[in-house]
């Protein structure tokens, strides 16, 4: 842990504040604590209208303790967590492949068809380079529920089918995404639709999905079918609601928070609801799985909209401004509208008239707006940390609340 | 001219024998027949097919068509008729498609939900098991065949819509706008996508994991299908693929046969039919939906030729046939003769595939024939299990 905050330190140009209240960085814990939490106190005055859908901790004063709490994520500083087992810290990555070796090789098996190409286009994205971010946390999720429910060391086929299934579906919604934003790459490799063109990517889209559909088809259960139905149908609303946009300032935060909702957040949130419906027959702990992964998915887009304004391109795969490229108006920039009125004209106009990009750009990175994004999406992440610590202790269930850390912490 | 006396007259023009004996008609099993026939007497009037179709809706109860496009117009927050408004002008294919669907034509495009709901009631309830027999059922076909048919006509639609996708760097300059395209084709994704996800979510509705499994795996073949449809239709089909009758059976049945054979399938298990039953279903949705393409690819060679614009898919079945018997070479020379400056003279391509050895043209007609004749013993096999 120590080793990836030097990383912050020296690798790209901005941090926000509070992350550095880690346990190795000097003369940040004491003094700024009220600081901060008056700041934090202002934010949810001011911010209260677009919270509506965050569940809010009562006061700004916890906030602070909890943040300082989660930082300290070495070893060393575990004595202020009641919550950890007494069992050595582990990457919860590491913890969560034990499961999902040959992720991969199953996935190609259920894409196996006679057609060389088509069958070579699918298997593009699944070779084994993505962060595999979301079965990771099914299958944690999985053994969390399991364990809750009957102390059970085992992780069922049917559960370990939904990892496949959410990273197949994942995979499908970018290869169709990438042709409707014109991607030329991602991952640190070209794009499909730019190697066979756009035709042929949609049906490898298409045959990705199909797949996806017969391996849910055969668990068996007609309710982990409906809760992941569900999420293709999230996934083109997130889409569409893309397409259109809001005249409303405030209405455009919800729309906003929507979309993030249904785009990133309710696949991860219906798989993990899927897995703990085959572990554990309690209504309670499926709607901790559920808030969990949405909390979780809704954080992780937040910082993904920061990184786009603050990373480098090399870092992420992907070009960066690229939401601003697609008239996208996210997280940071609808706060640093709020700051700077004149960006409404740019944002109604999604960015269309040249300059309009750069600009934009320089008013965010002047404003806080990447600063508010990030506190957002620590709400959530403690949020969602909350909600996981409901369930029985178990090495997969500490896994699962520092992914959702690692979610906030991340840079590519 | 009654059905019966239709199909009593049909195998004696084509010079085969009888029609099978039947114990016991439906009226449903009647327009099945008649839609059946109607594929072999091409130059039947428009007129009496949509006849035909009427008299189909009226049996299972409603006008089928528009079943899949209900979703896209009356869901406010994708607005996609309005999207595809802003396509008017440009050279998209969506448009056309959206036309298509919308335009009610002699290719009733909402022929395989109505062949599901026909089948349904042909089938009937299951004499085998009687946990059915608490379902809704309005004019004798339960209301989870009917979301069905929708589902299968919500399929189809979505990958007919996907099929109009453009290459945007194969865009010459009479296409228009690159802007207009890549929007064209964004709303052509979405669109899709839209439908798959309301055909993924009724599948869900009906509760029946094995049901799922039937459309997701026609949904794969569907797919593998337009691959191989668009591969060749790439190279503007100067060229034609070097594939024989058989090749050219599979990828029809992939592009063509397996989503009306499997949703049959699929039909009779929700009514919770045997295997047997299934099976005769699938047989007849599929021979049903071949005969339907070999019908169409059939069309330009026995019209009258009055068009002076007369073109033809030189991956037909007549063509794929003639060059099966040619030789592959042989062909290609043809094609060479007929093509005048770079453009292809079809009528004179035509004149190959018609004198040289009339292969062609009657081999297809005998698939067609071999096509009907399946489908009647199915029926028959369908409807005495039944009873």
């Amino acid at each position: 842990m120590a080793s990836r905050w030097w990383r912050w330190r020296h690798g790209c140009s901005w941090k926000p504040e509070a992350r550095s209240l880690g346990s190795g960085c000097p003369g940040r814990a004491g003094p700024s604590g009220p600081r901060a939490a008056a700041a934090a106190a202002d934010v949810t005055r001011a911010q209260v209208s677009y919270f509506n859908l965050v569940k809010s901790l009562t006061s700004a004063f916890p906030i602070m303790y909890s943040i300082s709490r989660f930082h300290h994520t070495t070893p060393a500083a575990c004595c202020c967590s009641k919550t950890r087992s007494g069992e050595r810290y582990t990457d919860p990555f590491k913890l969560g492949w034990r499961d999902l070796k040959g992720l991969y090789e199953d996935i190609r098996k259920e894409l196996f068809i006679s057609t060389t190409e088509l069958k070579e286009m699918s298997e593009y994205y699944f070779d084994g380079k993505g962060k595999a971010f979301r079965p990771i946390i099914v299958v944690l999720m999985a053994r969390a529920c399991n364990i809750h429910h009957n102390n059970s060391r085992d992780v069922q086929a049917s559960q370990r089918t939904i990892a496949l299934i959410a990273e197949m579906i994942h995979t499908a919604s970018l290869v169709h995404d990438d042709v409707i934003d014109h991607a030329s790459s991602r991952r640190g490799k070209h794009t499909v639709n730019k190697i066979w063109g756009e035709k042929k990517a949609v049906l490898a889209g298409d045959l990705i999905l199909s797949a996806a559909s017969m391996a849910l088809a055969r668990t068996g259960n007609t309710t982990v079918i409906s809760i992941l139905t569900q999420v293709i149908e999230d996934l083109v609303r997130g889409e569409f609601l893309q397409l259109g946009s809001k005249e409303n300032e405030n209405e455009r935060f919800a729309h906003y928070l929507e979309k993030t909702f249904k785009k990133t957040a309710s696949l991860i949130a219906n798989s993990c609801k899927a897995v703990s419906v085959l572990g554990c027959p309690d209504p309670v702990v499926h709607e901790i799985a559920y808030q969990y992964g949405r909390n979780v998915g809704i954080a992780f887009q937040l910082i993904d909209d920061v990184l786009d304004f603050t990373s480098c391109s090399d870092q992420m795969g992907k070009p960066t401004s690229a939401d601003l490229k697609l008239g996208l108006a996210t997280g940071p920039v609808l706060f640093a509208c709020q700051q700077f009125p004149e960006m409404n004209a740019m944002i109604m106009r999604r960015f269309s008239l040249p300059g309009d990009v750069d600009r934009a750009r320089q008013y965010v990175l002047q404003s806080d707006g990447v600063q508010q994004t990030t506190y957002l999406a620590q709400r959530y992440s403690h949020e969602a940390v909350r909600e996981i610590s409901k369930l029985r202790p178990s090495p997969e269930r500490e896994a699962l609340i520092q992914l959702s850390e690692i979610v906030l912490t991340r840079d590519k | 001219m009654s059905l019966r006396q239709l199909l009593l007259r049909l195998p004696g023009y084509f010079g085969a024998s009888a029609p099978p004996r039947r114990l016991w008609w439906s009226p449903s099993l009647d327009t099945i027949f008649s839609v059946v026939s109607w594929r072999g007497q091409s130059s039947r009037s428009p007129a009496h097919w949509n006849q035909v179709v009427s008299e189909a809706e009226k049996i299972v109860g409603y006008p089928t068509s528009f079943m899949s496009l209900r979703c896209l117009l009356s869901d406010e927050l994708s607005n996609i008729a309005m999207q595809v408004r802003k396509l008017v002008g440009t050279q998209h294919p969506l448009l056309t498609t959206a036309r298509g669907l919308v335009h009610d034509s002699q290719n009733n495009l909402q022929l395989r939900g109505l062949v599901v709901l026909l089948i349904s009631k042909a089938a009937g309830p299951s004499s085998v098991d009687a946990s059915c027999q608490n379902y809704d059922m309005v004019s004798g076909i339960y209301s989870c065949q009917r979301s069905l048919a929708e589902i299968t006509e919500l399929i189809h639609t979505a990958l007919l819509v996907h099929r109009g996708i453009v290459n945007l760097n194969e865009l010459q300059s009479t296409d228009g706008p690159l802007k207009d395209m890549q929007f064209g084709n964004k709303i052509a994704i979405l669109s899709g996508d839209f439908l798959l996800a309301n055909a993924c979510n009724g599948l869900a509705l009906l509760q029946n994991t094995k049901v799922v499994e039937l459309l997701a795996s026609a949904l794969m073949d569907l797919v593998q299908g337009v691959y191989h449809e668009n591969s060749t239709s790439a190279k503007e089909n100067r060229i034609t693929d070097d594939i024989g009758i058989s090749t050219w059976k599979e990828q029809t049945f992939l592009s063509h046969g397996a989503l009306l054979a499997k949703s049959c399938q699929a039909a009779m298990e929700l009514a919770k039919h045997d295997a047997e039953v299934q099976d005769m279903a699938f047989q007849y949705g599929k021979h049903m939906a071949m005969s339907h393409k070999i019908n169409s690819d059939l069309q330009p060679f026995i019209k009258e030729k009055t068009s002076d614009s007369l073109t033809f898919n030189l991956n037909s079945a007549p063509v794929v046939l003639h060059q099966e018997f040619l030789g592959r070479d042989l062909w290609i020379k043809q094609i060479g003769e007929a093509q005048e400056k770079g453009r292809l003279d079809y009528a004179k391509l035509m004149c190959f595939s018609c004198h040289k050895g009339q292969s062609g043209h009657t081999g297809t007609f005998e698939h067609i024939l071999n096509g009907k004749f399946y489908l009647y013993i199915n029926l028959e096999f369908a409807q005495s299990t039944c009873r």
